[in-house]
């Protein structure tokens, strides 16, 4: 479901970073927790996903901060360079790969334009919550001078490389979570310094996998009543496109979650980064090496 | 259809200006040598260019590009990429570019009356920094065209505003054409039900990327 929005404004919030101001066009926003993220539906035809930076007890609009990327594909070049107030953008309703689960002590890790799930959740997580963050220098990262502001001590910017995250691990209490979003090498730092029962990571890029090689299967849409078969060299999200369902897509590599489908039957064979929940997949990377049930 | 006997008669260039007139001063000035941020922003929202090149001898080719709004990136306000996405794979314009590197583009934005046209010089390249700028449903291009803009301008509208190219009635004159399946079986001259051809090719243009 689509949600119509009006783009409020559009201001700098560090170099190369814009924050957009979305208003709900027809009444109240659904409700989000921090973490969530929306695809954005831009004039250009492209889908992005972007985690909501706002206040969730806002319910008239959603904020999202946006990095120009210099080999952008069209998301973020168009979102700075053409992107207008004013403009109608469809949203969708808010999803959470990456949840604040309650715990008596936080440590969020941010780097650079990662900081925008944990923006939120840093004003949920209360005084125990601490942030240390990341970036080039302060002027590239968002909210910066914000974020000292309100949180004072607890906030710690880091502008000459990452801390030492092994010393961080060793000051946590027994109980406390981490919270990471931000480039792959800084999760996978964290990854190695931090036990993998207390570390929740948001990822934009796919972690580097193997897997068995690809090979055809048949999708079997059960409440249609069609088969679709998937090549070696197609995805199933690309099949069941192509024979015409209307399954939505955004990053295509398993990190956002929007081609979730329901499977009833047969043996998914998981790809994701974002951990699909029993009788779910995401046909964007997922397959299967033997026919699959799917619920379309 | 017979050839006409007599061909029609052929004006020289100083017959053409003296029935045409001369442009104005503000005409003339449209032209620019670079991408501005007019230009900029029309390519960002265009689904669609038409591409010219020519051979060694001068024979021109006008061949259709096709995708999401702003699939040609603006590199820097003298350089465009243009994607080259699974086609035919006769590679006419690449074969024309090896022979002679020019180039003319006309950039269509649906709705929009008036096109944007850039004329320049142009190379194919598999630079992967551009390539990446390209990738569609998961897959990179494999190829892109550098053009090195020579000269911009918009092109008036009264082509598109005569043509009601953009007035949805419009569209009920391609029910008035031959099938690509009537057309393909003819000129290829297959013994085969048109209908079969068309399957075929709706088939494959399930498949674009």
């Amino acid at each position: 479901m689509l949600q119509k929005t009006v783009l409020d404004r559009v201001e700098p919030v560090a170099e190369d970073v814009v924050s957009l101001v979305l208003r709900g066009a027809e009444g109240p926003l659904a409700p989000w927790e921090p973490g969530a993220h929306v695809d954005l539906s831009l004039p250009n035809w492209l889908t992005r996903q972007y985690s909501l930076c706002g206040d969730p007890a806002d319910r008239g609009s959603y904020r999202v901060a946006v990095r120009f990327d210099r080999l952008s594909r069209g998301g973020s070049e168009y979102v700075h360079l053409f992107l207008r107030a004013g403009r109608t953008l469809d949203v969708s309703l808010p999803r959470n790969n990456f949840p604040l689960l309650p715990a008596p002590e936080y440590l969020f890790i941010a780097g650079g334009i990662g900081i925008t799930p944990i923006l939120p959740m840093l004003a949920a997580a209360g005084a125990s919550a601490r942030l240390v963050y990341v970036g080039r220098s302060e002027a590239t990262m968002p909210f910066a001078a914000e974020l000292k502001a309100a949180y004072g001590d607890r906030v710690r910017l880091h502008v000459d490389g990452r801390p030492d995250f092994a010393a961080l691990a060793a000051e946590l209490g027994p109980d406390a979570l981490v919270y990471c979003c931000g480039p792959a090498s800084m999760l996978d730092a964290a990854e190695a310094a931090f036990p993998a029962h207390r570390l929740h990571l948001e990822r934009f890029r796919p972690v580097v996998k193997e897997f068995a090689p690809d090979v055809p299967f048949e999708a079997h849409c059960v409440r249609s009543g069609r088969t679709v078969p998937v090549a070696a060299e197609e995805s199933l999200l690309d099949a069941l496109n192509h024979a015409g369902f209307r399954i939505p897509s955004g990053c295509r590599e398993g990190v956002c979650g929007s081609c979730e489908i329901g499977v009833v039957g047969g043996e998914p064979e998981h790809r994701d980064d974002i951990g699909a929940r029993e009788g779910r997949m995401y046909c964007c990377v997922s397959r299967a090496s033997s026919r699959l049930d799917v619920d379309l | 259809m017979t050839s006409t006997e007599t061909r029609p008669r052929r004006l020289s260039p100083e017959e053409v200006r003296a029935r045409l007139g001369e442009p104005e001063a503000m005409i003339k000035a449209k032209v620019h040598d670079r991408i501005d941020r007019h230009g900029h922003r029309f390519i960002a929202h265009a689904p669609f260019v038409a591409m010219a090149t020519s051979d060694a001898t001068g024979l021109p080719d006008c061949s259709p590009r096709g995708d999401y709004p702003g699939f040609v990136k603006v590199l820097d306000e003298r350089t465009l990429a243009i994607p080259d996405r699974p086609g035919n794979k006769l590679a006419d314009s690449f074969r024309n570019l090896a022979e002679n590197d020019g180039i003319g583009l006309m950039f269509v934005v649906p709705g929009a009356r008036e096109v944007f046209r850039v004329n320049g010089r142009a190379y194919p390249t598999d630079e992967p920094d551009v390539l990446a700028r390209m990738r569609t449903e998961g897959k990179p291009a494999v190829l892109a065209i550098i053009v090195d803009v020579v000269e911009t301008f918009f092109h008036c509208g009264r082509a598109l505003i005569r043509s009601r190219l953009w007035d949805p009635a419009s569209q009920a004159l391609a029910d008035e054409l031959p099938s690509v399946g009537e057309v393909a079986a003819e000129q290829m001259g297959l013994d085969v039900d048109p209908a079969v051809v068309e399957t075929m090719l709706e088939t494959g243009y399930r498949q674009l990327y």
